[in-house]
Parts: structure tokens; C-alpha cells; sequence
């Protein structure tokens, strides 16, 4: 039996009642494509802080923006819609205890939806004028459901590393709806045009309006702004394998 | 006092982290001295890859804000250099600069560049020295 995790709290200074929630997670990796889209998302529907995540594992340093002190990992929440943003990536030491419990307290929540959003590593993304968007779903109901409504092609055979893998997992095991959209992007350059094509599906799926034009004018300003998150992230992902994510599973038969 | 053995699971877990935190205290020095180098001389390392293709060396930069028109791009037998002005409209105009060595000699004369979507691309075939063996 795996040991309860102790090295996670998870705090609401608003208490967040309800059900039926809608989660979605931009916990920083490929190409910072969730971080950047999640916190878009929350930019854009003007979500309110209303928790945040304390680890332990994470190193003792606070974030301060405009003279406001922020808690590193956050929770936003508009209606039944949540986000949760993270400044820092999450050591590859506990990803798989901290998704656990981050799957715990989303579940005690009563969710209808988790989405996950990443990049998807492609080495060929110079060449790329719109990158490609793909959907894995938990289920195959899910899956066909959300072909039905956007046309999104399905993300067939691969690895997913780190959190996003993990949270899908964990939405497997618990029978709780979860899906990852990833967009074809940069490995470890920070890629605004890639998560433009994941709020783009995101808008589709919620039915929001989210015009991407404002996220595509400030791209370059992104991508100086997130330089050092990126360059931390990289080194996140080398603990996590993420390069398995280039590679195809075996197959035998 | 009662004593309790860790299982090896646990062992194994803990050395992981010590092995992770030593790890992040190496790579903290290296993200430090890269801010630091920045601070002194007020010019902006950009993100970069060097990757190896068979006969061709690929190196990309991400250097947002810049022109292809204004990047100086200097490439050597071992070495590529790369000084261009960044500009912001936030943080005003500063300067992107960064000398890679190269683990294989190229040649020099085989470079080709582009800059798209602000990455810098550079292509070059490296210099390969020695003899066609026939294999039996």
C-alpha cells in the first residue's frame, strides 16, 4: 500500500463549495505551453485567487509581484471553472506523491472535468506554422465525444511524463473524466504560439469566447519574461524522463 | 525509544532526493552564474540547443525580440558567437550575447542560418577527417 504523503497542503482561504467543477491545470513543462495557457485562461475570465498548494519539497523562497506577496502554487476559481498555476515546476522526486494527493483533494471536489494542458516535444517545430493539437481522454466515451463536438484528433501512441501523465492516470484509476490537450511545441523554449493552439481547443470545449490575439501580440515578451522558468523547467524534465516523450512504446506484435 | 528500520523502499526514496537536492544545489550555481554574468555585463544569455545529425551540427537560439538584420553571427572551425540587439517594449533594448564552443570541429564555410519566429537556426556539416574503410 502506498504511504499517505504528507509533504502537501492544500489550502482554500475562500472555501471553494460546490460540485461539478471543472479543473485545469498548468503545472509548467514542455515548452511552458500549460503554464502559459492556464494562466491566459485565468487572465482572460478574470479568475480570483482563492487557495493555494504549500510542498514541502519546494524550495523556501515566495513569490512577489506589484509589491503583493503570492504563494508559488495558486488556485483560481470563476463559477465552477478552476485553475491551478504554479511559478515553479514540481521536483521529479514527488511528482507521482503530489499528484496523488492534488488527485485527492480535485476528487473530494466532486469534478466533472480535469484538463490537463501541455506541449508535446517536437524537434521539428521551426518548419511548423500551426501546430497540431491532440486530446487523450481517461475514457473512449470521452474521447469520441470531445472528436464529436471539436474535431480534435486524438494522441495515440506515445509517453506522457511528469504530472500531466500522472493526473491522467490517477483519473483513470478513479473513474474521474480527465483529458491532457498538448500541442505540438518547442522542447525547452517557451512557446506562446503552441499554447495559443491549446486555449483555442480549451475555448472550444468550456463554449468560451477566448480571443488568442492578445496572448500572440505579447509572444515575444512572453518568451523573454519566462526565460528562467524555462530554463528550470528543463532541468525538471530531465528528472522526469520527459525525453521519453520523443520515443514511440515498444510494440511486439 | 523505540527504533524502527526505514523499508528499502523508503532507502531508496530518501537517497533519490538527497541525490535530486544535490542535483538542484549544482544546476542553482550554474542558473547563478549565467544571472550573474548578466547583471555584470547587462547583456541577455539566450535559451540555446546544440545538437548533433549525422554529418551536420544544428545549434538553435531563442532570441525573441531581435531582426535577422542585426544579428552578428560568427562562427569558427570550434566556435559560434552570436551578438544582436533585443529589444522590448517593455524592458527597452539590450543585448543578446553568447559564445558556444563546439564538441566537433565544422567547416566554416558550410553555415547556413535562418531566423524564424525568433529562434536562430545554424547548420553546419562538420569537418570529418579520415579514410574510407571497405568493410568485409
Amino acid at each position: 500500500m502506498k504511504e499517505t504523503y504528507e509533504g502537501v497542503e492544500i489550502v482554500e482561504t475562500k472555501p471553494i463549495e460546490g460540485e461539478g467543477f471543472i479543473v485545469i491545470e498548468g503545472f509548467p513543462d514542455v515548452g511552458l505551453v500549460g503554464s502559459i495557457a492556464a494562466s491566459f485562461i485565468a487572465d482572460r475570465l478574470g479568475m480570483k485567487e482563492v487557495g493555494y498548494v504549500d510542498v514541502e519539497a519546494l524550495p523556501p523562497i515566495i513569490s512577489v509581484r506589484d509589491g503583493k506577496i503570492l504563494e508559488l502554487i495558486r488556485i483560481y476559481r470563476k463559477d465552477n471553472l478552476l485553475a491551478i498555476l504554479s511559478d515553479v515546476p514540481v521536483p521529479a522526486s514527488i511528482v507521482k506523491p503530489f499528484s496523488r494527493e492534488l488527485m485527492n483533494w480535485i476528487q473530494s471536489k466532486k469534478p466533472k472535468l480535469i484538463i490537463s494542458l501541455t506541449g508535446i516535444p517536437e524537434p521539428n517545430r521551426l518548419n511548423i506554422d500551426k501546430p497540431k493539437v491532440y486530446v487523450l481522454a481517461s475514457n473512449a466515451e470521452l474521447a469520441q465525444k470531445l472528436y464529436e463536438a471539436t474535431g480534435i484528433d486524438r494522441f495515440k501512441d506515445g509517453f506522457i511524463a511528469g504530472i500531466k501523465g500522472m493526473l491522467l492516470k490517477e483519473g483513470v484509476r478513479r473513474g474521474i473524466d480527465t483529458i491532457l490537450i498538448s500541442a505540438q511545441s518547442h522542447f525547452n523554449y517557451p512557446d506562446p504560439g503552441s499554447a495559443a493552439e491549446v486555449v483555442k481547443y480549451v475555448s472550444k470545449i468550456l463554449q468560451i469566447e477566448l480571443d488568442v490575439k492578445p496572448l500572440l501580440e505579447s509572444a515575444e515578451e512572453l518568451k523573454l519574461k519566462l526565460r528562467d522558468l524555462m530554463r528550470r523547467t528543463s532541468q525538471m524534465m530531465q528528472g522526469v524522463q520527459k525525453s521519453r516523450e520523443l520515443e514511440r512504446p515498444p510494440v511486439y506484435l | 525509544m523505540s527504533y524502527r528500520r526505514k523499508p528499502l523502499w523508503r532507502i531508496l526514496l530518501d537517497e533519490f532526493r538527497r541525490v535530486e537536492e544535490e542535483m538542484s544545489r549544482i544546476e542553482d550555481e550554474f542558473i547563478r552564474r549565467i544571472k550573474e554574468a548578466e547583471g555584470m555585463r547587462g547583456c541577455i544569455t539566450p535559451l540555446h540547443n546544440l545538437y548533433e545529425s549525422g554529418d551536420e551540427i544544428i545549434f538553435t537560439a531563442d532570441m525573441p525580440g531581435s531582426s535577422k538584420e542585426e544579428i552578428d553571427l560568427r562562427v569558427g572551425e570550434n566556435y559560434i558567437r552570436i551578438e544582436a540587439p533585443c529589444k522590448s517594449p517593455i524592458r527597452g533594448e539590450r543585448k543578446y550575447l553568447l559564445h558556444v564552443e563546439l564538441p566537433v570541429e565544422i567547416d566554416p564555410t558550410s553555415v547556413r542560418a535562418r531566423y524564424k519566429d525568433g529562434v536562430l537556426e545554424v547548420v553546419a556539416r562538420k569537418r570529418l577527417r579520415g579514410f574510407r574503410i571497405r568493410v568485409e
